[in-house]
Protein backbone atom coordinates (compact mmCIF):
# COMPACT_ATOMS: atom_id res chain seq x y z
CA UNK A 1 0.00 0.00 0.00
CA UNK A 2 2.06 2.71 -1.01
CA UNK A 3 1.86 6.49 -0.55
CA UNK A 4 1.68 9.16 -2.70
CA UNK A 5 5.44 9.29 -3.49
CA UNK A 6 4.90 5.25 -3.84
CA UNK A 7 6.71 4.36 -0.97
CA UNK A 8 4.70 1.72 0.98
CA UNK A 9 3.62 3.54 4.78
CA UNK A 10 2.12 1.04 6.94
CA UNK A 11 3.42 1.09 10.69
CA UNK A 12 2.66 -2.51 12.50
CA UNK A 13 3.42 -4.10 16.26
CA UNK A 14 4.09 -7.31 16.94
CA UNK A 15 1.49 -8.83 19.93
CA UNK A 16 2.53 -12.13 20.36
CA UNK A 17 5.58 -14.65 19.80
CA UNK A 18 5.02 -18.36 19.91
CA UNK A 19 7.48 -21.35 19.19
CA UNK A 20 6.86 -25.22 19.16
CA UNK A 21 9.62 -27.78 19.62
CA UNK A 22 8.55 -30.21 16.87
CA UNK A 23 5.17 -31.25 15.71
CA UNK A 24 1.94 -31.73 17.48
CA UNK A 25 3.64 -30.05 20.59
CA UNK A 26 1.78 -26.91 22.33
CA UNK A 27 2.72 -23.18 21.31
CA UNK A 28 4.54 -21.35 23.93
CA UNK A 29 4.71 -18.04 24.38
CA UNK A 30 7.96 -16.15 24.24
CA UNK A 31 8.22 -12.13 25.61
CA UNK A 32 11.11 -12.00 22.98
CA UNK A 33 13.28 -14.54 20.62
CA UNK A 34 16.28 -15.01 18.57
CA UNK A 35 15.45 -14.72 14.82
CA UNK A 36 18.42 -16.95 12.99
CA UNK A 37 19.10 -15.98 9.33
CA UNK A 38 17.77 -18.70 6.99
CA UNK A 39 16.41 -20.72 9.22
CA UNK A 40 14.20 -20.13 11.90
CA UNK A 41 13.36 -18.98 15.61
CA UNK A 42 15.74 -20.39 17.58
CA UNK A 43 13.80 -23.40 19.65
CA UNK A 44 11.15 -23.51 17.18
CA UNK A 45 10.55 -26.52 15.03
CA UNK A 46 10.81 -25.04 11.69
CA UNK A 47 14.52 -23.97 13.14
CA UNK A 48 15.06 -27.33 14.54
CA UNK A 49 13.66 -29.47 11.28
CA UNK A 50 10.92 -31.29 13.45
CA UNK A 51 7.61 -29.51 12.02
CA UNK A 52 5.21 -31.18 10.13
CA UNK A 53 6.45 -29.69 6.71
CA UNK A 54 10.06 -29.23 8.05
CA UNK A 55 10.96 -31.97 4.76
CA UNK A 56 8.85 -29.98 2.27
CA UNK A 57 11.30 -27.55 0.35
CA UNK A 58 8.97 -24.01 0.73
CA UNK A 59 10.44 -20.85 2.79
CA UNK A 60 8.47 -21.29 6.22
CA UNK A 61 11.96 -19.62 8.24
CA UNK A 62 8.56 -17.81 10.31
CA UNK A 63 5.10 -17.56 9.75
CA UNK A 64 2.97 -14.48 10.69
CA UNK A 65 -0.76 -13.62 10.73
CA UNK A 66 -2.72 -10.97 11.17
CA UNK A 67 -5.04 -10.38 15.13
CA UNK A 68 -7.23 -8.44 12.97
CA UNK A 69 -8.25 -11.85 10.94
CA UNK A 70 -8.32 -13.42 14.71
CA UNK A 71 -10.95 -10.42 15.77
CA UNK A 72 -12.97 -11.08 12.83
CA UNK A 73 -13.30 -14.68 13.24
CA UNK A 74 -14.35 -13.77 16.91
CA UNK A 75 -16.93 -11.10 15.30
CA UNK A 76 -17.64 -14.16 13.15
CA UNK A 77 -17.10 -11.79 10.04
CA UNK A 78 -18.21 -12.94 7.26
CA UNK A 79 -20.55 -14.90 8.77
CA UNK A 80 -18.73 -18.28 7.44
CA UNK A 81 -19.53 -20.75 10.72
CA UNK A 82 -22.59 -20.58 13.07
CA UNK A 83 -21.10 -18.86 15.62
CA UNK A 84 -17.86 -16.92 16.59
CA UNK A 85 -15.04 -18.42 16.12
CA UNK A 86 -12.18 -17.72 18.84
CA UNK A 87 -9.17 -18.61 18.04
CA UNK A 88 -6.33 -17.45 20.77
CA UNK A 89 -3.06 -16.31 19.39
CA UNK A 90 -1.41 -19.61 21.08
CA UNK A 91 -3.60 -22.00 18.87
CA UNK A 92 -3.21 -20.59 15.78
CA UNK A 93 0.55 -22.24 15.23
CA UNK A 94 1.85 -19.35 13.41
CA UNK A 95 4.93 -18.10 14.85
CA UNK A 96 4.07 -14.10 15.11
CA UNK A 97 0.65 -12.30 16.13
CA UNK A 98 0.72 -8.61 14.68
CA UNK A 99 -0.74 -5.94 13.74
CA UNK A 100 -1.21 -3.09 11.16
CA UNK A 101 0.61 -5.12 9.26
CA UNK A 102 -0.72 -6.33 5.56
CA UNK A 103 0.18 -9.32 5.33
CA UNK A 104 -1.42 -10.13 1.72
CA UNK A 105 0.74 -7.26 0.12
CA UNK A 106 4.26 -8.89 1.91
CA UNK A 107 5.04 -11.58 -0.52
CA UNK A 108 8.92 -10.12 -1.71
CA UNK A 109 8.47 -7.51 0.81
CA UNK A 110 11.41 -6.80 2.98
CA UNK A 111 10.41 -5.53 6.38
CA UNK A 112 11.86 -5.22 9.90
CA UNK A 113 10.67 -6.52 13.03
CA UNK A 114 13.15 -5.43 16.02
CA UNK A 115 16.97 -6.07 15.04
CA UNK A 116 15.73 -8.89 12.62
CA UNK A 117 14.32 -8.30 8.83
CA UNK A 118 12.05 -10.63 7.30
CA UNK A 119 10.79 -11.29 3.66
CA UNK A 120 7.28 -12.48 2.60
CA UNK A 121 8.20 -15.46 0.62
CA UNK A 122 4.17 -16.78 0.21
CA UNK A 123 0.74 -16.45 1.48
CA UNK A 124 -0.03 -19.38 4.18
CA UNK A 125 -2.41 -21.93 3.33
CA UNK A 126 -5.10 -23.19 6.13
CA UNK A 127 -4.44 -26.42 7.08
CA UNK A 128 -6.44 -29.80 7.96
CA UNK A 129 -4.04 -30.59 10.66
CA UNK A 130 -4.32 -27.57 12.77
CA UNK A 131 -8.42 -28.53 12.37
CA UNK A 132 -7.78 -31.39 13.78
CA UNK A 133 -5.35 -30.35 16.53
CA UNK A 134 -7.55 -27.61 17.81
CA UNK A 135 -10.74 -30.37 17.07
CA UNK A 136 -12.71 -27.31 15.68
CA UNK A 137 -13.66 -25.83 11.85
CA UNK A 138 -10.65 -23.31 11.20
CA UNK A 139 -10.38 -24.99 7.70
CA UNK A 140 -12.53 -22.79 5.85
CA UNK A 141 -12.72 -19.71 8.15
CA UNK A 142 -8.78 -18.96 7.19
CA UNK A 143 -9.29 -19.45 3.62
CA UNK A 144 -7.04 -16.60 2.41
CA UNK A 145 -5.78 -15.09 5.63
CA UNK A 146 -4.12 -17.41 7.04
CA UNK A 147 -0.72 -15.24 7.09
CA UNK A 148 2.55 -15.55 5.94
CA UNK A 149 5.60 -17.54 5.34
CA UNK A 150 8.78 -15.48 5.61
CA UNK A 151 12.41 -15.87 5.10
CA UNK A 152 14.73 -14.72 7.82
CA UNK A 153 17.10 -12.28 5.85
CA UNK A 154 18.70 -10.88 9.01
CA UNK A 155 18.77 -13.05 12.10
CA UNK A 156 18.52 -10.68 15.48
CA UNK A 157 16.33 -10.25 18.38
CA UNK A 158 13.02 -9.67 18.42
CA UNK A 159 10.42 -8.21 21.70
CA UNK A 160 6.79 -8.91 22.04
CA UNK A 161 5.68 -4.63 21.41
CA UNK A 162 8.43 -4.41 18.58
CA UNK A 163 7.76 -1.90 15.74
CA UNK A 164 7.29 -3.67 12.35
CA UNK A 165 7.63 -1.55 9.14
CA UNK A 166 8.87 -2.11 5.75
CA UNK A 167 12.50 -1.55 3.94
CA UNK B 1 -5.97 -41.33 13.29
CA UNK B 2 -5.92 -37.15 14.06
CA UNK B 3 -2.57 -35.92 15.20
CA UNK B 4 -3.11 -34.64 18.92
CA UNK B 5 -1.95 -31.75 21.07
CA UNK B 6 1.33 -32.70 22.43
CA UNK B 7 1.53 -30.34 25.85
CA UNK B 8 4.42 -29.81 28.46
CA UNK B 9 2.95 -31.13 31.52
CA UNK B 10 4.19 -31.30 34.61
CA UNK B 11 4.47 -33.70 37.04
CA UNK B 12 2.98 -32.41 40.76
CA UNK B 13 2.20 -35.34 42.79
CA UNK B 14 3.66 -38.72 43.00
CA UNK B 15 2.40 -41.21 45.17
CA UNK B 16 2.51 -44.96 45.98
CA UNK B 17 -0.56 -46.61 45.72
CA UNK B 18 -0.20 -50.14 45.82
CA UNK B 19 3.09 -52.19 45.68
CA UNK B 20 4.82 -51.54 42.37
CA UNK B 21 1.99 -48.80 41.19
CA UNK B 22 2.54 -45.44 41.42
CA UNK B 23 0.38 -42.85 40.88
CA UNK B 24 1.37 -39.53 39.08
CA UNK B 25 -0.23 -36.15 38.95
CA UNK B 26 0.07 -33.56 35.92
CA UNK B 27 -0.52 -30.18 36.00
CA UNK B 28 -0.02 -27.53 33.02
CA UNK B 29 2.56 -25.27 33.94
CA UNK B 30 1.00 -22.21 32.13
CA UNK B 31 -2.91 -22.78 32.42
CA UNK B 32 -5.59 -23.97 35.15
CA UNK B 33 -7.19 -26.20 32.58
CA UNK B 34 -6.38 -29.22 30.40
CA UNK B 35 -8.35 -30.57 27.32
CA UNK B 36 -11.57 -31.82 29.66
CA UNK B 37 -10.82 -36.24 29.28
CA UNK B 38 -14.20 -38.25 28.63
CA UNK B 39 -14.30 -41.29 31.04
CA UNK B 40 -12.28 -44.12 29.62
CA UNK B 41 -9.74 -42.16 27.71
CA UNK B 42 -5.86 -42.01 27.52
CA UNK B 43 -2.69 -40.15 27.45
CA UNK B 44 0.30 -40.65 25.10
CA UNK B 45 3.35 -40.22 27.49
CA UNK B 46 6.51 -39.22 25.13
CA UNK B 47 9.69 -40.59 26.56
CA UNK B 48 13.04 -38.90 26.07
CA UNK B 49 14.22 -41.27 23.79
CA UNK B 50 11.23 -40.89 21.32
CA UNK B 51 8.82 -44.21 22.22
CA UNK B 52 5.58 -43.50 23.10
CA UNK B 53 3.44 -45.12 26.19
CA UNK B 54 -0.30 -44.82 26.56
CA UNK B 55 -1.74 -44.74 30.11
CA UNK B 56 -5.45 -44.80 30.77
CA UNK B 57 -6.63 -41.24 32.84
CA UNK B 58 -7.76 -43.12 36.14
CA UNK B 59 -8.73 -39.64 38.08
CA UNK B 60 -11.84 -38.06 37.94
CA UNK B 61 -13.06 -36.83 34.04
CA UNK B 62 -14.86 -34.41 35.63
CA UNK B 63 -11.52 -32.21 37.01
CA UNK B 64 -10.07 -30.26 33.87
CA UNK B 65 -7.39 -29.07 36.29
CA UNK B 66 -5.28 -32.39 36.45
CA UNK B 67 -4.69 -35.47 34.77
CA UNK B 68 -4.04 -39.31 37.09
CA UNK B 69 -2.60 -41.96 36.22
CA UNK B 70 -1.32 -44.69 37.40
CA UNK B 71 1.50 -47.05 36.17
CA UNK B 72 2.59 -50.53 37.45
CA UNK B 73 6.18 -51.21 37.30
CA UNK B 74 6.50 -53.96 34.66
CA UNK B 75 10.68 -55.09 35.36
CA UNK B 76 10.40 -56.85 32.06
CA UNK B 77 8.36 -54.88 30.26
CA UNK B 78 9.71 -52.70 27.35
CA UNK B 79 10.91 -49.85 29.58
CA UNK B 80 8.30 -47.22 29.48
CA UNK B 81 7.14 -48.17 33.12
CA UNK B 82 10.61 -48.26 34.64
CA UNK B 83 11.79 -44.79 33.47
CA UNK B 84 8.07 -43.92 34.65
CA UNK B 85 8.99 -45.37 38.01
CA UNK B 86 12.59 -43.81 37.81
CA UNK B 87 13.00 -41.02 36.59
CA UNK B 88 9.60 -38.99 36.86
CA UNK B 89 9.59 -36.98 40.41
CA UNK B 90 7.20 -34.08 40.91
CA UNK B 91 8.69 -31.26 38.77
CA UNK B 92 9.57 -32.98 36.35
CA UNK B 93 8.37 -31.66 33.13
CA UNK B 94 6.86 -34.47 30.35
CA UNK B 95 5.21 -34.21 26.88
CA UNK B 96 1.86 -35.42 27.44
CA UNK B 97 -0.58 -35.73 24.53
CA UNK B 98 -4.20 -34.60 25.03
CA UNK B 99 -6.41 -37.14 25.53
CA UNK B 100 -7.78 -39.65 23.09
CA UNK B 101 -10.65 -42.02 24.04
CA UNK B 102 -11.22 -46.01 22.48
CA UNK B 103 -13.57 -47.16 25.50
CA UNK B 104 -16.19 -45.27 25.92
CA UNK B 105 -19.07 -45.63 28.03
CA UNK B 106 -22.04 -45.94 25.93
CA UNK B 107 -24.38 -43.16 25.43
CA UNK B 108 -28.02 -44.68 26.18
CA UNK B 109 -27.25 -47.01 28.03
CA UNK B 110 -29.56 -48.18 31.48
CA UNK B 111 -27.16 -49.97 33.17
CA UNK B 112 -23.35 -50.55 33.10
CA UNK B 113 -21.18 -52.98 34.39
CA UNK B 114 -17.92 -53.06 34.93
CA UNK B 115 -14.78 -55.61 35.42
CA UNK B 116 -11.74 -54.47 35.94
CA UNK B 117 -8.26 -56.59 37.01
CA UNK B 118 -5.45 -55.63 38.28
CA UNK B 119 -3.95 -52.37 37.21
CA UNK B 120 -6.83 -52.84 34.42
CA UNK B 121 -8.56 -50.63 37.06
CA UNK B 122 -7.30 -47.52 36.07
CA UNK B 123 -9.53 -46.50 32.80
CA UNK B 124 -12.69 -48.39 34.61
CA UNK B 125 -12.26 -46.08 37.49
CA UNK B 126 -12.57 -42.89 35.83
CA UNK B 127 -15.60 -44.58 34.41
CA UNK B 128 -16.98 -45.31 37.40
CA UNK B 129 -16.49 -42.02 38.99
CA UNK B 130 -18.36 -40.51 36.38
CA UNK B 131 -21.18 -43.09 36.71
CA UNK B 132 -21.19 -42.18 39.90
CA UNK B 133 -21.34 -39.04 39.94
CA UNK B 134 -24.21 -38.80 37.37
CA UNK B 135 -26.08 -41.23 39.07
CA UNK B 136 -26.61 -43.41 36.80
CA UNK B 137 -26.86 -47.23 37.15
CA UNK B 138 -23.30 -49.24 37.50
CA UNK B 139 -21.89 -52.26 39.13
CA UNK B 140 -17.92 -52.37 39.76
CA UNK B 141 -16.35 -55.90 39.62
CA UNK B 142 -12.68 -55.36 40.78
CA UNK B 143 -10.48 -58.36 40.36
CA UNK B 144 -7.54 -58.36 42.38
CA UNK B 145 -5.18 -60.64 44.46
CA UNK B 146 -5.78 -58.92 48.06
CA UNK B 147 -6.64 -55.54 49.17
CA UNK B 148 -2.88 -54.51 49.55
CA UNK B 149 -2.56 -55.09 45.90
CA UNK B 150 -5.08 -52.85 44.55
CA UNK B 151 -4.44 -49.53 43.43
CA UNK B 152 -6.95 -46.82 43.72
CA UNK B 153 -9.02 -48.89 46.12
CA UNK B 154 -9.90 -46.03 49.03
CA UNK B 155 -10.70 -43.80 46.54
CA UNK B 156 -13.17 -46.52 44.69
CA UNK B 157 -14.50 -47.39 47.81
CA UNK B 158 -15.95 -43.92 48.20
CA UNK B 159 -17.46 -43.31 45.26
CA UNK B 160 -19.56 -46.37 44.46
CA UNK B 161 -19.92 -47.48 47.72
CA UNK B 162 -22.10 -50.45 48.10
CA UNK B 163 -21.79 -50.43 43.68
CA UNK B 164 -18.35 -51.84 44.25
CA UNK B 165 -17.28 -55.62 44.57
CA UNK B 166 -14.14 -56.68 45.72
CA UNK B 167 -12.74 -59.98 44.19
CA UNK B 168 -9.86 -61.42 45.45
CA UNK B 169 -7.70 -64.50 44.14
CA UNK B 170 -5.21 -64.90 46.65
CA UNK B 171 -5.14 -64.40 50.97
CA UNK B 172 -7.30 -66.96 53.51
CA UNK B 173 -10.33 -66.74 51.84
CA UNK B 174 -10.41 -66.06 48.53
CA UNK B 175 -13.48 -64.69 46.43
CA UNK B 176 -12.55 -65.19 42.96
CA UNK B 177 -14.48 -63.05 40.58
CA UNK B 178 -16.74 -66.32 38.13
CA UNK B 179 -17.37 -64.12 34.78
CA UNK B 180 -20.77 -67.07 34.41
CA UNK B 181 -22.26 -64.97 37.57
CA UNK B 182 -22.57 -62.20 34.21
CA UNK B 183 -26.45 -62.89 33.14
CA UNK B 184 -25.96 -64.58 29.63
CA UNK B 185 -28.90 -62.74 28.28
CA UNK B 186 -29.02 -59.14 29.78
CA UNK B 187 -31.60 -56.56 30.19
CA UNK B 188 -31.79 -54.47 27.50
CA UNK B 189 -29.62 -51.30 27.15
CA UNK B 190 -26.79 -53.47 29.96
CA UNK B 191 -23.07 -52.84 28.72
CA UNK B 192 -20.35 -54.31 29.89
CA UNK B 193 -16.62 -53.01 30.04
CA UNK B 194 -13.78 -55.29 31.21
CA UNK B 195 -10.30 -53.92 31.39
CA UNK B 196 -7.22 -56.35 32.92
CA UNK B 197 -5.30 -59.18 32.45
CA UNK B 198 -5.96 -61.11 28.77
CA UNK B 199 -7.31 -64.13 31.01
CA UNK B 200 -9.73 -62.09 32.75
CA UNK B 201 -10.14 -60.33 29.79
CA UNK B 202 -10.95 -63.86 27.77
CA UNK B 203 -12.63 -64.78 30.29
CA UNK B 204 -15.55 -62.30 30.29
CA UNK B 205 -15.70 -62.44 27.03
CA UNK B 206 -16.31 -66.04 26.38
CA UNK B 207 -19.13 -65.37 29.25
CA UNK B 208 -20.59 -62.79 27.22
CA UNK B 209 -20.51 -64.49 23.76
CA UNK B 210 -24.41 -64.37 23.63
CA UNK B 211 -25.24 -60.63 24.69
CA UNK B 212 -26.55 -58.28 21.98
CA UNK B 213 -23.17 -56.88 19.61
CA UNK B 214 -22.12 -53.93 20.51
CA UNK B 215 -23.05 -54.41 23.85
CA UNK B 216 -19.77 -55.66 25.46
CA UNK B 217 -16.42 -53.37 25.48
CA UNK B 218 -12.57 -54.20 26.25
CA UNK B 219 -9.58 -52.16 26.58
CA UNK B 220 -6.00 -54.03 25.11
CA UNK B 221 -3.12 -52.80 27.12
CA UNK B 222 -1.46 -55.46 24.84
CA UNK B 223 -0.92 -56.34 21.63
CA UNK B 224 -3.10 -59.32 20.25
CA UNK B 225 -0.61 -62.00 21.54
CA UNK B 226 -1.30 -64.70 18.61
CA UNK B 227 1.64 -67.09 19.50
CA UNK B 228 1.34 -68.65 16.46
CA UNK B 229 1.44 -66.19 14.29
CA UNK B 230 3.83 -66.70 11.51
CA UNK B 231 4.54 -63.60 9.45
CA UNK B 232 4.96 -63.82 6.03
CA UNK B 233 7.40 -61.87 3.47
CA UNK B 234 4.88 -59.26 0.97
CA UNK B 235 4.45 -56.51 -1.34
CA UNK B 236 3.45 -52.66 -0.13
CA UNK B 237 2.23 -51.01 -2.98
CA UNK B 238 2.19 -47.01 -2.89
CA UNK B 239 -0.91 -45.31 -4.41
CA UNK B 240 0.49 -41.85 -5.45
CA UNK B 241 3.28 -43.21 -6.70
CA UNK B 242 3.33 -47.01 -8.03
CA UNK B 243 6.10 -47.69 -6.18
CA UNK B 244 6.22 -51.32 -4.69
CA UNK B 245 8.16 -52.18 -1.57
CA UNK B 246 8.72 -55.24 -0.32
CA UNK B 247 8.63 -56.23 3.08
CA UNK B 248 10.48 -59.29 4.37
CA UNK B 249 8.69 -61.41 6.60
CA UNK B 250 10.77 -60.34 9.84
CA UNK B 251 9.84 -56.31 9.57
CA UNK B 252 7.01 -54.57 9.81
CA UNK B 253 5.38 -52.28 6.95
CA UNK B 254 5.97 -49.59 9.07
CA UNK B 255 9.20 -49.59 9.04
CA UNK B 256 9.86 -50.20 5.20
CA UNK B 257 7.95 -47.51 4.82
CA UNK B 258 10.03 -45.45 6.97
CA UNK B 259 13.02 -47.10 5.49
CA UNK B 260 11.86 -45.19 2.00
CA UNK B 261 11.52 -42.08 3.44
CA UNK B 262 7.76 -42.06 4.52
CA UNK B 263 6.92 -39.70 7.56
CA UNK B 264 4.05 -41.73 8.51
CA UNK B 265 2.53 -41.12 11.84
CA UNK B 266 2.90 -43.64 14.47
CA UNK B 267 2.96 -44.24 18.48
CA UNK B 268 2.78 -47.19 20.21
CA UNK B 269 4.31 -49.66 17.79
CA UNK B 270 2.41 -52.58 18.52
CA UNK B 271 -0.89 -52.09 16.80
CA UNK B 272 -3.00 -50.32 20.16
CA UNK B 273 -3.49 -46.96 19.41
CA UNK B 274 -4.14 -46.74 15.76
CA UNK B 275 -1.84 -43.77 15.14
CA UNK B 276 -0.54 -45.43 11.86
CA UNK B 277 -4.04 -46.18 10.88
CA UNK B 278 -3.85 -45.83 6.73
CA UNK B 279 -6.67 -46.49 3.72
CA UNK B 280 -5.65 -49.69 1.88
CA UNK B 281 -7.21 -51.57 -1.47
CA UNK B 282 -5.81 -55.50 -1.86
CA UNK B 283 -6.17 -56.85 -5.52
CA UNK B 284 -7.94 -60.37 -6.01
CA UNK B 285 -6.26 -63.31 -4.53
CA UNK B 286 -4.67 -60.78 -1.89
CA UNK B 287 -5.60 -60.43 1.73
CA UNK B 288 -4.77 -58.31 4.80
CA UNK B 289 -3.96 -59.95 8.19
CA UNK B 290 -4.99 -57.27 10.65
CA UNK B 291 -3.36 -57.81 13.72
CA UNK B 292 -4.22 -54.99 15.56
CA UNK B 293 -6.50 -53.92 18.19
CA UNK B 294 -7.66 -50.25 16.79
CA UNK B 295 -9.45 -50.69 14.22
CA UNK B 296 -13.11 -52.04 14.55
CA UNK B 297 -14.60 -54.96 12.07
CA UNK B 298 -16.69 -52.19 10.24
CA UNK B 299 -12.98 -50.42 9.48
CA UNK B 300 -11.21 -53.11 8.63
CA UNK B 301 -12.40 -53.42 5.22
CA UNK B 302 -10.64 -50.27 4.03
CA UNK B 303 -8.06 -49.64 6.82
CA UNK B 304 -5.18 -51.15 7.89
CA UNK B 305 -2.24 -50.61 10.71
CA UNK B 306 0.77 -50.97 8.91
CA UNK B 307 3.06 -51.14 12.19
CA UNK B 308 2.07 -55.02 12.93
CA UNK B 309 -0.74 -55.60 10.07
CA UNK B 310 0.38 -57.91 7.71
CA UNK B 311 -0.62 -58.74 4.07
CA UNK B 312 -0.46 -62.21 2.12
CA UNK B 313 -0.10 -60.83 -1.44
CA UNK B 314 -0.10 -57.07 -1.93
CA UNK B 315 -1.53 -54.46 -0.36
CA UNK B 316 -1.92 -50.73 -1.96
CA UNK B 317 -2.29 -47.96 0.73
CA UNK B 318 -3.37 -44.84 0.30
CA UNK B 319 0.14 -42.89 0.77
Amino acid sequence: MPGDDGTPHWRGTLLHIHVAQAASYEMEPLDEATLIAGRGIEGDRYCLGTGTYSKLPAVRDVTLIEIEVLEALARNDPPLQDAPLLIDPGQHRRNLTVRGVPLAHLVGVRFRIGEAVLRGARLSFPCRYLEQLLGRPVYQPLYNRSGINCAIEQGGRIRVGDRIEPL
Amino acid sequence: MTPRLIMKLEVSAVADAAPGVRVLTFRHRLRPTLPKPEPGAHVDLHLPDGRVRQYSLCGDPADATRYTIAVKLEPEGRGGSRWVHQQLQPGAVVPVSAPRNNFRLAEGARQHVLVAGGIGITPIAAMARHLARCGEAFELHYCVRDEASAPLLPELRAACGTRLHLWRSGGDVPSRFDPHRLSPLPQPGTHLYCCGPHRLVDAVLAASAGWPAGSVHVEHFAPLYDAGFVPEAFQLGIASTGATLEVPAGRSALDVLREHGFMHPSSCGIGVCGACECGYRVADGSTVIHRDVAIDDTARVHRMTPCVSRARGRVLLDL
